[in-house]
């Protein structure tokens, strides 16, 4: 028996993964499939991947009083998430914040995640669309923000790994004719497009085809209304994968269930039947070789002196209502940092890695939003289907980027739900209540009245999502505030974040063209920006009064780059400052464009396995031997040991090769 | 209130003084093997109402369970009703591929329950039920494994003998199948449009797929996913789901229903004999709405909003009938369509059975009012 002192909870595995969410789960499902030994680590529980733990959140949600992305999943103080409840706005300007994200920039970063197995991707509303071409060199075009260091074609085939992995339903014709984006021949979605809301119609019949102008002087952009593709289960398209087609994957914990969408409008926070795509579907067709491990905090990675990664520590906690936790360590040949993009910035931060180029936390992206809402002439019967079905995809990029960022309009299906908390703001207000518990209630209505007056409000509702690029900026940063920690003792993030006149002129813009479309709707405009609880986004620019809203698509805290001068990790997400780890997710984004990044995050993090593999395949291969006394010079045809090898196509590995200059040429394969 | 518990012993009849002397009857075909084209539409078109016959009585134990509670018998019953959908689609299928043509929007369709159960020799009520022990007792009746019925011109079945059962009804449709493609040839036996069929790209959201049929091959499967999904495959609990569509195996129907009226459900090496030995099943049998099995819209005052409910769904069910004619008559993506009206029949029947029953004798003895599946054509056609 080795006498060699081991940790308590020692183990060791070929990679370990943290994070369970989107970017984890498929880097361990390609690398279990490959064979190897994966550990995922996850800070959060492991509710949800049983059909008992599905409906205890569904009925948490049912009776949450503010149905907010996390309300169906439970506060877990040992691994705590950001809230959108954390944040209020103060009476004048200006916002206060009370949660787990500390914040000290000019505006507050309005978006929170979630900390639990499947991550955030459990509340995402589950649009997929592809980054646009010129979106992956928005520095060298436009003139702002940071290139990547890869292009659409690098990532193109991984775009569609990611589109079969999620199972997007969408039409390809209409993406690339409506969008230019760039699709192989014949290529098709594996699942028809989510079919187009009866608002959808309505928007189209008033705005395909016409002209508008976001400002004075700029160029003419057409409307056009375009179906969004989703990761959601829809009709399967018998023409994908050359005619084999595709099965719908369903739900998780209950056999024989789950199905395609059905329209229960409550896709953000959670999906009842489990039509929309979350990363429980990816684990449950985990190979054995990945071993998940929940409640366990990874609090640093351990690394030797010459910058290998040699593993990490862990707080193992039992109970999520009690602070008691055990330290643990786990050893892996290679650990991937996959815990979003705040996290992973915050763990590089706490062991003091990757910092060469100072990049480590900067860079903090997110799509800020802009709401406009109103009344159309007509019911459109809003909360019907996903959030939102189609959009308005002609202002996504253009000239007019020097200028303003560029924005993707989404059309809510779902009323004035994100603006003003409808319908339940509309019943509260039709009873009476105010928001002030201290005055007395106005006169209420009740019965068939309520019934009449919340159906003839609510069926005309409307409202536009206005999702603008955020250009990578170095001053939006997460730094670590050691003199504030989490139940755990680990240091909270501190976040600073504030917009750049970039955004706020393409919120300007937005606006802009969303008078037009009101205009051509003949919808009565109801949008007002002013401070209060309900705006902590709220902002004045250009002697105008604006409210911002965070999307849910923090990014850019590790970028990724072709200089370990300039950027934290390479075009494979790898630490530039250390060749065994890696940081995957949103936080590698250079730019984000105007797309809902989860679909790009997936394909980067497909592409990343397959390096990932290669490594390790590379870690495992003995050096070759020599015969000891060669001769001088080359032997036509086989000669002892080496002859009968296979020849060597491998990149150069990270470790380095012995004498490369004794290695004969990969590109002369003997072929006899 | 006394706690209901379901009696394990379970060959005798429920009681059904709660019920009219005269049952309506399903009208069946002739006992003897389908002997030509016209014949076996005759027969699939039977198995079509059979199968849709089905449906009503465990849709009103779903929905009587009240909303939140009893959650493991909502997604068994939920389950099981979602793959009789299925199998009235297949059905819909081979019928079509064969040259019939379905027949479900008319009033002929829907016979009116409390039905006797057909091909069947014991005079046995089917009824509207609240979810509970009389409930289930009819459910595995209808889905009882019947080991034993050749079809009827096998030696061992007198010619005067009569339908003894379902599954031997099934088994003679596929006897007549085989005996006509053997007759006529597969081409010309098969020579229905193909542009009627129902395939995956229409309907999947439980147990098994929706596939064309185009043949004696696939139209032996569809018999067999219909009778195995009931019954069970090889005498044991499972259907042949793993076999059939690579997926997972699930105690078949008949078993299903069975671990609710145990309590227990069946563990992997569980046999129909050991009966069920693995964890508790949860049911309060007290959590559950209960109604009149005899009800009829008529019986609900003209003019009360309890009677203007149940027209209302007997209307929406005529809809929903009608929808699915036409998606099984050359319109297959019509099929979709039926999910939403689905959702307005469970809405409807819900605000139902939430209400307590008009008759006050009745809502003294804590029935509520209910769906009646009397199909209100007059205002939707067909």
């Amino acid at each position: 028996m080795s006498t060699a002192p081991r940790p308590a909870g020692h183990c060791r595995y070929d990679v370990i993964v943290v994070g369970a969410g989107l970017a984890g789960t498929l880097v361990a499902k390609e690398l279990g499939d490959e064979g190897w030994r994966v550990l995922v680590l996850e800070a959060g529980t492991d509710t949800l991947s049983t059909w008992p733990g599905h409906l205890d959140a569904l009925d948490t949600y049912y009776t949450a009083t503010a149905k907010v992305p996390n309300s169906p999943y439970r506060p877990n103080p040992d691994a705590p998430s950001p809230d959108l409840l954390d944040l209020e706005g103060l009476p004048d300007g200006g916002y206060r914040t009370h949660g787990y994200l500390l914040q000290n920039g000019p505006l507050p970063y309005g978006t929170d995640y979630l900390r639990s197995n499947g991550g955030t991707t459990l509340h995402w509303l589950g649009l997929t669309p592809r980054m646009l071409p010129e979106d992956f060199a928005v520095r060298s075009t436009f003139g702002y923000g940071k290139d990547w260091p890869i292009s659409y074609a690098d990532l193109e085939a991984h775009y569609r790994a990611a589109e079969r992995e999620l199972g997007v339903a969408g039409d390809t014709a209409e993406q690339a004719e409506a969008l230019g984006l760039p699709f192989p021949a014949g290529y098709v979605y594996p699942m028809r497009e989510i079919p187009r809301s009866h608002l959808d119609h309505v928007v189209a019949a008033a705005v395909d085809g016409v002209r508008v102008k976001d400002s004075a002087g700029a160029p003419d952009t057409t409307l056009r209304v375009v179906t969004t593709p989703h990761a959601r289960n829809s009709t399967p398209n018998p023409h994908y994968d050359e005619g084999r087609g595709y099965r719908p994957v369903g739900a998780v914990g209950l056999p024989d269930y789950g199905e395609r969408c059905v329209g229960n409008a409550s896709c953000v926070p959670i999906c009842p039947v489990q039509a929309k795509y979350t990363p429980l579907k990816t684990q449950a067709r985990w190979d054995h070789r990945v071993t998940l491990v929940t409640h366990a905090v990874v609090s640093r990675v351990l690394t030797h002196d010459d910058g290998r990664a040699l593993g990490v520590e862990y707080l193992a906690y039992d109970d999520p209502a009690a602070a008691a936790h055990t330290v643990r360590t786990a050893e892996a040949d290679i650990v991937v940092l996959a815990a979003h993009a705040v996290e992973n910035a915050k763990l590089l931060l706490l062991s003091g890695l990757a910092g060469r180029s100072g990049q480590v936390g900067r860079n903090l992206m997110d799509h800020p939003v802009l709401l406009t809402w109103g009344l159309l002439p007509g019911p459109t019967g809003p909360f019907r289907g996903p959030a939102s079905t189609s959009g308005l995809e002609g202002f996504r990029t253009g000239p007019a980027r020097r200028n303003r960022a560029p924005f993707r309009v989404e059309i809510s299906n779902w009323g004035w739900n994100w603006p003003t908390g409808a319908p339940s703001s509309d019943v509260a207000r039709l009873l009476g209540i105010t928001g002030d518990s201290g005055q007395p209630r106005g006169k209420p209505l009740f019965g068939r009245e309520l019934r009449t007056a919340l159906g003839d409000g609510i069926g005309r509702q409307f409202s536009l999502q206005f999702a603008l690029e955020q250009g990578a900026e170095s001053r939006n940063r997460v730094t670590l505030d050691p003199s504030r920690r989490d139940r755990l003792g680990i240091p909270q993030p501190l976040l600073t974040y504030d917009l750049s006149d970039h955004v706020k002129r393409g919120m300007v813009a937005a606006k802009a063209v969303s008078d037009r479309i009101f205009g051509l709707l003949g919808a009565e405009d109801r949008t007002a920006y002013g401070p209060g609880p309900f705006s902590p986004g709220y902002f004045r620019f250009e002697g105008g009064d604006w409210v911002f809203h965070g999307a849910g698509h923090g990014a850019g805290t590790h970028v990724m780059g072709d200089s370990r001068d300039t950027s934290v990790v390479d075009p494979w997400q790898r630490c530039w400052d250390h060749p065994n780890l890696y940081a995957v997710g949103c936080g590698s984004m250079p730019s984000v464009g105007t797309s809902n990044p989860s679909l790009t995050l997936a394909a980067l993090a497909l592409r990343s396995s397959e390096q990932i593999h290669r490594d390790l395949t590379a870690l495992h291969r003995p050096v070759r031997v020599r015969p000891a006394h060669a001769p001088v010079t080359a032997v036509p045809g086989p000669t002892g040991p080496l002859g009968s090898s296979p020849p060597d196509t491998s990149p150069p590995t990270p470790a380095g090769g012995s004498g490369a200059g004794a290695v004969p040429s990969p590109a002369t394969p003997r072929t006899s | 209130m006394a706690t209901v518990h379901p009696s394990v012993a379970h060959d005798g009849h429920p009681d059904d003084t709660d019920l009219p002397e005269q049952l309506a009857l399903v009208e069946e075909p002739p006992f003897r093997v389908p002997r030509d084209r016209a014949d076996l539409h005759v027969f699939l078109q039977a198995a079509l109402t059979l199968e849709h016959l089905t449906i009503p009585p465990y849709l009103t134990a779903m929905y009587t369970l009240r909303p939140g509670t009893n959650r493991p018998a909502f997604y068994e019953i939920r389950a099981v009703v979602l793959e009789e959908m299925l199998h009235m689609a297949l059905v819909a299928n081979v019928l079509n591929a064969v040259g019939g043509s379905p027949l479900v929007a008319h009033s002929r369709f829907v016979t009116g329950y409390p039905v006797r159960l057909p091909y069947s020799k014991e005079r046995f009520p089917v009824a509207l039920r609240h979810f509970g022990e009389k409930a289930l007792e009819t459910f595995l009746r209808i889905e009882r494994p019947e080991y034993v019925a050749e079809p009827p011109g096998h030696p061992s079945v007198a010619d005067d003998e009569g339908w003894t059962s379902i599954g031997q009804f099934y088994r003679t449709i596929g006897t007549g199948l085989v005996r006509l493609t053997e007759e006529l040839g597969e081409e010309e036996l098969f020579r229905g449009d193909p542009r009627r069929q129902l395939g995956p790209e229409h309907f999947y959201n439980s147990g098994g797929e929706l596939f064309p049929v185009t043949g004696l091959a696939s139209a032996l499967e569809a018999l067999r996913v219909i009778t195995e999904q009931g019954e069970g495959v090889d005498r044991t609990v499972f259907d042949s789901d793993d076999r059939l569509f690579g997926e997972a195996r699930e105690p078949a129907h008949y078993f299903r229903f069975d671990e609710l009226r145990r309590e227990r459900a069946y563990g992997p090496y569980d046999t129909p004999a050991s009966g069920p030995t693995g964890p508790a099943v949860e049911v309060d049998w007290e959590a559950v709405d209960r109604i009149d099995p005899a009800a009829k819209a008529a019986h609900f005052p003209e003019g009360s909003a309890v009677r203007h409910a149940a027209d209302c769904f007997n209307e929406a069910y005529a809809g929903l009938l009608c929808l699915l004619e036409r998606a099984f008559t050359g319109e297959p993506e019509r099929l979709g369509q039926t999910v939403p009206m689905m959702a307005e029949l469970r809405r409807l029947a819900e605000g139902l059975y939430r209400n307590p029953h008009p008759d006050p004798a009745k809502r003294s003895r804590g029935l509520h009012a209910s769906a009646t599946y009397e199909p209100l054509f007059t205002r939707v056609g067909p």
